[in-house]
């Protein structure tokens, strides 16, 4: 490429990024329309959301400037492999920061969540050291003693735990890393299959679509892998375990502290499910309604045995001969309501019938 | 000698500076939008438990089907994307084919729910919602119609209530949970499901999204809003395309003990398919389905490989079995051209030879 081309590059650059800065001020200038993720002030947390979610965006955005100011561009093109190796798999590479976009708004929510627990309870006196348990190799291997054993086991635990999860998320991430470097490959081979006069990529955004398939295609292979499913369970199990270990933690300050704990919500909740589940088990059971319906039948039949002690032998005589239809339509009804009562006794409004 | 790469450097400046022109222009047009509306077909509510809500859908002219037909979508995720918007709504369509349209709306669990059961799901509310529908047309059975879990869920509520369920319809519905290609599954095997659900309570909709985008990290994370940029100028594109990510990313909890019974008996398990699946201690076999079945799955699913779905074929016991392939992915299948042009007929077709 011509030195002049290249000057007008890096004046491109600058200003590409000084365009990109004022899109992202602009989205995030208060706005008089009420779509919530642009209505943001620039000062609020949620800059970093927006950035985070226009992320996949910037990226690209940065993949273009790398790629126009490198040697896949032009007609001298030297060592385009070299150059086009650089581009996918260097500093900037695109497929890092997709899953950076992702993997950070997880990460970043736990590494929060450990921040506000380790500030929570510090002044409490659990002796946290003041930049976690990461800095304190071996820690798990001195047995606890004294007066404050339990919390020095509770803390040993948890310090495992975090050297667990770290140990775990560099192992998956190192298979993220390798899914890049094997889309890489698998770009190249689709490459070889552009050779041809008229078959040539011809365009940034054509070169990247093609780079997005090999790169999935390679994740999708690694992600599949039994070495993959390994790591994933394990990290996802380490994090589960510090989380947990926190957790305890949590309620044990809580409980010093008087405050009701998750536990103790939770078993309230269990236990009102479990009521309400036997609730409807006592209303809905086929038993239980044939034994209520016959106990009303036997009270009807024993109220009209003692109506016709106490009345004349003709009027009773019709009682008797109307009183078996009673009964029967009672249970009828009864019955029918009994259903209604499985089928629609939460209904707030009951629901008409169509006619 | 010729290279695969053959990018003018002037070509490459006309294609960054028009991708930074749509940058700048679709700041104006993102700034004027509001909230996408879903299509909000008109609707009533007829019954309503907890959380849920059973809508009965009203199109312009009478049913002429005599069935009704009542949608059981997954948990995952809104029910809204069978009536996203209004060119692109299962719902309305199936109105439009004369079909008499109920759809069970989960809503959004929070803690009160986390200690809900498949029982409690299954055999509980949509067991209610069935005889509701039931009742309000005096009928004994009527037509299910269940999509990606909430499929399974019609498999397992029709094979323990046949005589509730006059015909069924399953969609991208997963049956056999372990096939080599089912990317989620296979990321869950190693799974401590208990330490993660006593850990989280109800699992959240951020972590479950979070799931969701690894499986295509780059297409799904930065792509996707590459290709944003080609569409800022078309209002009506931008519209739909946050639409699609109001439904993406508005998605429920899953209440925690479901979850688990679900991750643990269907994914780790593969029970359903195996036999060995139990419901409120109740076991699920679904050689008693005995009635008409319609699975339709597609054949680019990603979330449920067709494979998955295509074993039911050799599960039920009916032997008035259909299977549809449709060609496209996982969301293709509600909200493609091709899925309006294809899937409610089809549904309607079917069920009309059988109603």
């Amino acid at each position: 490429m011509s030195d002049q081309a290249t000057d007008f590059l890096k004046q491109y650059q600058t200003w590409a990024q000084q365009s990109w800065d004022t899109w992202m001020q602009s989205l995030q200038a208060p706005s008089p329309h009420p779509f919530q993720p642009f209505q943001r002030t620039a000062s609020s947390p949620a800059d970093d959301l927006l950035g985070r979610a226009l992320g996949g965006l910037k990226s690209y955005a940065d993949w273009l400037q790398a790629a126009a100011t490198s040697g896949i561009v032009g007609q001298g093109q030297g060592d385009w492999q070299q150059s086009l190796r650089q581009l996918f798999t260097g500093g900037s590479q695109p497929f890092a920061q997709a899953f950076a976009g992702i993997d950070n708004a997880s990460a970043q929510g736990f590494a929060q969540q450990w921040q506000a627990w380790l500030q929570a309870v510090q002044p409490n006196g659990f002796g946290v050291p003041p930049h976690g348990f990461g800095d304190l190799p071996g820690m798990g291997d001195i047995p606890a003693f004294g007066y404050t054993r339990e919390r020095q086991m509770q803390q040993q635990m948890l310090a495992d735990a975090m050297r667990e999860y770290a140990e775990t998320s560099a192992r998956y991430q190192s298979l993220i890393l390798r899914a890049n470097a094997q889309g890489f490959e698998q770009l190249q081979e689709k490459l070889s299959k552009h050779m041809e006069p008229g078959r040539q990529v011809e365009s940034l955004k054509a070169l990247y679509d093609l780079w997005v398939d090999a790169a999935e295609e390679a994740y999708a292979e690694i992600a599949l892998s039994d070495e993959f499913r390994e790591a994933y369970g394990a990290m996802v199990n380490a994090q589960m375990r510090v989380r947990k270990l926190q957790q305890e933690q949590l309620e044990a300050l809580c409980r010093e502290l008087g405050m009701p704990t998750r536990s103790e919500v939770s078993a309230l909740g269990k236990r009102v499910q479990e009521l309400r589940r036997e609730m409807r088990a006592t209303t809905t059971a086929p038993a239980a309604n044939d034994e209520v319906s016959a106990l009303r039948a036997e009270l009807a039949a024993l109220k009209r045995k003692l109506a016709s002690r106490s009345e004349p032998a003709t009027v009773a005589t019709k009682k008797v001969v109307s009183a078996p239809m009673d009964v029967d339509a009672t249970r009828v009804r009864k019955s029918a309501s009994a259903r209604r009562a499985t089928t629609t006794a939460p209904v707030r409004g009951a629901p008409r019938k169509r006619k | 000698m010729f290279t695969p790469l053959r990018i003018d450097p002037a070509k490459v400046l006309g294609e960054i500076t028009a991708f930074q022109r749509k940058l700048a222009a679709g700041m104006e047009s993102l700034r004027g939008l509001h909230e996408p509306e879903y299509a909000n077909t008109p609707r009533e509510a007829i019954y309503r438990e907890d959380k849920l809500t059973v809508w009965h859908f009203k199109g312009t002219g009478k049913p002429t089907s005599k069935t009704p037909l009542l949608i059981v979508y997954a948990l995952v995720n809104t029910v809204w994307m069978t009536d996203l918007q209004a060119d692109r709504s299962l719902v309305r369509n199936l109105l439009e084919q004369g079909e008499d349209v109920y759809l069970i709306d989960w809503g959004y669990p929070d803690g009160a729910d986390r200690w809900l059961t498949l029982d409690d799901y299954i055999n509980g509310y949509l067991d209610r919602c069935v005889d509701v529908v039931r009742q309000r047309h005096g009928l004994d059975a009527v037509n299910l119609l269940g999509i990606c879990q909430g499929g399974a869920f019609s498999l397992c509520y029709t094979a323990l209530h046949p005589e509730k369920v006059k015909n069924l319809i399953t969609m991208v519905t997963p049956v056999d949970f372990q096939t080599p290609d089912n990317m989620l599954s296979h990321w869950v095997q190693d799974l401590d499901a208990d330490m993660f659900v006593d850990t989280l309570g109800n699992i959240p909709a951020e972590l479950m999204n979070w799931v969701y985008l690894t499986l295509k990290p780059v297409r799904l994370n930065q792509q996707k809003y590459v290709s944003l940029v080609d569409i800022f100028d078309n209002r009506k594109e931008l519209e739909n395309f946050l639409r699609m990510e109001r439904w993406i990313f508005d998605s429920p909890d899953q209440a925690g003990e479901a979850f688990r019974e679900f991750i643990k008996d269907f994914y780790q398990g593969n029970k359903l398919v195996k036999g060995s699946l139990t419901i409120g201690g109740k076991p699920v076999d679904l050689g008693m389905v005995t009635q008409p079945v319609l699975n339709i799955f597609a054949e680019q699913d990603h979330l449920v490989p067709p494979d998955a779905s295509r074993a039911l074929g050799k599960h039920v016991g009916t032997t008035d079995y259909t299977q549809l392939a449709f060609k496209g992915g996982h969301i293709g299948i509600y909200v493609s051209s091709r899925a309006q042009r294809e899937v409610p007929p089809a549904i309607h077709q079917w069920l009309r030879s059988r109603d």
